[in-house]
């Protein structure tokens, strides 16, 4: 089973009913498995921050859900993730990929990979790493934490993981 | 017409609907109007109050949910129009208070102030059904058919700015409590499960 499958495996095991999704090329193979998958509402949508309140008011109406998106996405809705999250203590469970890591060498990412953690501590906003693919099983235990926890919870994409080991 | 007038017919043509208000003018006249527990008040997050109301209609496709917005929380994002109409939700009405002024920091003008025609946007994102609104009484006659058609439909409220500060008072609970209050009055009316049997 490839690493998509295992994940798309996970949330479904996690009752995720509803994902929203904005692509970067890494997470795009994943988006495009949950799209296919008929038990999963997909909403595409223009910006990463609406991912964000879809989840929000899904909460509220029972359903569990997931926001997909890449990390120069998760930069653009910090706002939103304190405003609306943060001060309602409104859990949401996002997926990233973790870019700009050292086998990243994309420019554009290299302040995504130095300052998004940082940035992720400062609002005390929990997060895992998941970098191999023995380890998408610790989902449910994620998304778990994320609703205790009551705020958002990002679940990082290694490029090892996603990529395969070596790829260049 | 006035923001408070048009607020209070909405009021009294909700029916069973659930409303998400967005934060400032907006939210504060819903809850002077209402005083609802049944609605969700933004206290932040401008610009994405519909895309809140858009995942609270998909995930109770049986109940209506109102959205109220302001021109001034929907110029934040109007990308959100294309995502409303492309999930094409049926139990979903969003309205549009536009006075054309950011009201609550003093009525100081929005961008492209007088020139924006948010019906004709809508209608271009495609929303099946869009159209503005200027007159109290036309709203009254209007507001059934509005309120019985299919989804996703935009109404947008022309009101004129207030002089001076409005000074509507907020509702009287806010963060968690907010959560809390709305969440556990969606549990009651619709018998579903929010938090869990630990509370969370």
């Amino acid at each position: 089973m490839d690493v998509t499958a295992r994940i798309h495996e996970q949330l479904t095991k996690c009752g995720v009913r509803i994902a929203a999704s904005l692509p970067d090329d890494w997470v795009a193979p994943l988006i495009e498995r949950i799209a296919a998958d008929n038990q999963i509402r997909h909403v595409r949508v223009a910006r990463e921050a609406e991912a964000i309140a879809i989840c929000s008011g899904a909460f509220f109406g029972g359903v569990r859900s997931v926001a997909l998106m890449g990390a120069t996405g998760l930069l653009t809705c910090t706002g939103e993730l304190a405003t609306l999250n943060l001060r309602h203590q409104i859990p949401v469970f996002l997926i990233v990929s973790q870019r700009g890591s050292i086998d990243d060498h994309r420019i554009y990412q290299e302040v995504q990979g130095r300052r998004t953690l940082p940035l992720l501590e400062a609002y005390d906003f929990p997060y895992h790493i998941v970098d191999r693919p023995e380890e998408v099983g610790a989902i449910p235990d994620a998304f778990e934490a994320c609703r205790m926890q009551k705020r958002p919870f990002v679940l990082f994409l290694t490029r090892r993981l996603v990529k395969g080991e070596g790829a260049a | 017409m006035k923001a408070r007038d048009a607020i209070d017919v909405l009021a009294r043509h909700r029916g069973e609907a659930v409303a998400v208000c967005a934060l400032g003018m907006a939210a504060n006249e819903w809850w002077a109007a209402t005083k609802s527990e049944d609605s969700f008040y933004m206290h932040g997050a401008m610009g994405f109050a519909a895309s809140f109301a858009l995942g609270l209609a998909l995930s109770l496709p049986q109940v209506p949910v109102w959205l109220i917005n302001a021109d001034g929380s929907l110029c934040m994002n109007l990308g959100c129009l294309l995502t409303e109409a492309s999930q094409a939700a049926s139990n979903l009405k969003h309205f549009v208070v536009a006075n054309g002024v950011y009201q609550t920091v003093g009525g100081l003008p929005m961008v492209n102030d007088g020139r924006t025609d948010y019906a004709a946007m809508a209608r271009a994102a495609g929303f099946p059904r869009a159209r503005t609104i200027e007159a109290l009484d036309e709203l009254e006659r209007q507001l059934p058919a509005i309120a019985a058609e299919d989804g996703p439909s935009l109404t947008v409220l022309r009101v004129e700015p207030e002089t001076g500060f409005l000074r509507t008072p907020p509702m009287t609970y806010e963060g968690p409590e907010m959560k809390y209050r709305f969440g556990r009055a969606l549990e009651r009316r619709f018998g579903i499960e929010v938090f869990g049997p630990q509370g969370y």
